[in-house]
């Protein structure tokens, strides 16, 4: 394992909220095919997650565990009911293809497991800057996912027809973007890791694993 | 061929194969068998009760504030939360340091929510699911759709972090390809 520090900018590069922390990835997987899905996505997923954090961050620290957990699922579904209705005005029609995963956005592991296990563990401005680029992180994911799915598998880029000789369909299926998902998340670790051992000079740990 | 014909249901109605619902939860418990066995089992708790709740909440919230299903969907799996512990406090006070974490890690995740508004999905459509016994079938089913999806993972989850795979690609990378391939196979069902 690597002893480096973390760092606020972890969650875009060092420890990606999806590549590294498998968190929030059924979005990625089944919403994940087109640029328009992403976009609506990314928006309810910044928009929701960045509110409940930092409401969820004046909870007292006193409450039981699972009273906490409680309160934070339930400022983000409160949160859900504004963004939602803002979704409807911006995106109407991806909003209703999205169907329950728009929904499921409220409880993403972000808000659910990290909040408490992370982000409440740090300084009110550090925790600012780390929750930022750990909601970055998961939306570059998103686009670049969808970039390539979009691409690969409708031969379009945001619905303009592109000059793609070769289209894979099955890309923009579940298992499309599971498979998809698995090599990215391996490439990602791949460069990661050279980076370290860049870093570390050769007498880096060579680490690729996130066990 | 009623097995068979129930085993195809299962997996072409499967959370985790077909949705991608629950996955990062699956991965979560994969370190250890015991755990994966546990959480999807509470996880089944949790989705059968859970979508006897649903049921009550649709019969009670008006179409008008639909918005809000959510909020209330949340509330009930809270209090089921609640519950399940104090159940297993008193049930076992020796062990309850060790359970309880299956509690924690299945309360709130997309598995769970995710079959509330998918059996209330399919109560809308078909009237034979839209009673108290068909949403705690249908949660019920979805449970067990997990443990399936759970024993999948386990058979292959050795080989794939052993080290005959690329350090790149070893755990959760090859995991998700490996999910992706049993989703594919799964899809040719449907």
């Amino acid at each position: 394992m690597s002893n480096r520090k973390n760092s606020v900018l972890d969650g875009l590069l060092g420890d990606n909220t999806v590549f590294s922390g498998l968190m929030v990835i059924s979005p990625v997987i089944v919403c994940g095919d087109t640029i328009a899905n992403a976009l609506a996505v990314i928006y309810a997923f910044s928009a929701i997650t960045f509110l409940s954090v930092m409401i969820n961050s004046f909870v007292p620290k006193k409450l039981p565990y699972t009273v906490k957990i409680i309160i934070y699922t339930l400022v983000s579904s409160l949160i859900y009911i504004p963004v939602r209705s803002a979704a409807v005005h911006f995106f109407p029609d991806v909003v209703e293809r999205l169907g329950i995963y728009f929904m499921l956005l409220a409880v993403n592991s972000l808000i659910v497991v990290q909040s408490e296990a992370k982000f409440f563990k740090m300084k009110r401005g550090k925790m600012v800057l780390s929750l930022i680029f750990y909601i970055l992180g998961f939306d570059a994911v998103m686009l670049i996912t969808a970039f390539v799915r979009e691409l690969l598998a409708y031969g379009t880029v945001y619905g303009r027809i592109v000059d793609a000789n070769t289209l894979i369909g099955g890309l923009g299926m579940p298992f499309g973007g599971f498979i998809l998902l698995g090599v990215f998340c391996g490439i990602y670790r791949s460069i990661r890791a050279a980076i370290r051992h860049e870093n570390n000079g050769a007498g880096g740990d060579g680490d690729v694993s996130d066990s | 061929m009623f097995l068979i014909a129930e085993l195809v249901v299962l997996l072409t109605t499967n959370l985790i194969l077909t949705q991608a619902l629950g996955t990062s939860t699956l991965f979560i418990a994969a370190g250890s068998k015991k755990n994966l066995l546990w959480t999807a089992i509470t996880i089944t708790v949790f989705t059968t009760i859970g979508s006897a709740a649903a049921y009550f909440i649709n019969r009670l919230l008006p179409l008008s504030m639909g918005d809000f299903r959510l909020l209330f969907y949340v509330l009930a799996i809270g209090i089921l939360y609640v519950l399940l512990l104090a159940a297993i406090y008193f049930a076992d006070k020796k062990n309850f340091e060790t359970t309880r974490k299956y509690i924690h890690v299945s309360a709130f995740n997309c598995a769970v929510m995710g079959t509330l508004f998918i059996v209330t999905g399919r109560a809308a459509i078909y009237s034979a699911v839209n009673s108290l016994s068909g949403f705690m079938i249908a949660g019920a089913e979805a449970g067990t759709g997990f443990i399936l999806a759970a024993f999948i993972l386990m058979a292959a989850f050795r080989r794939l972090c052993s080290k005959e795979v690329p350090a790149a690609f070893r755990g959760f990378p090859s995991m998700l390809v490996y999910l992706g391939i049993i989703s594919m196979a799964v899809y040719a069902l449907t």
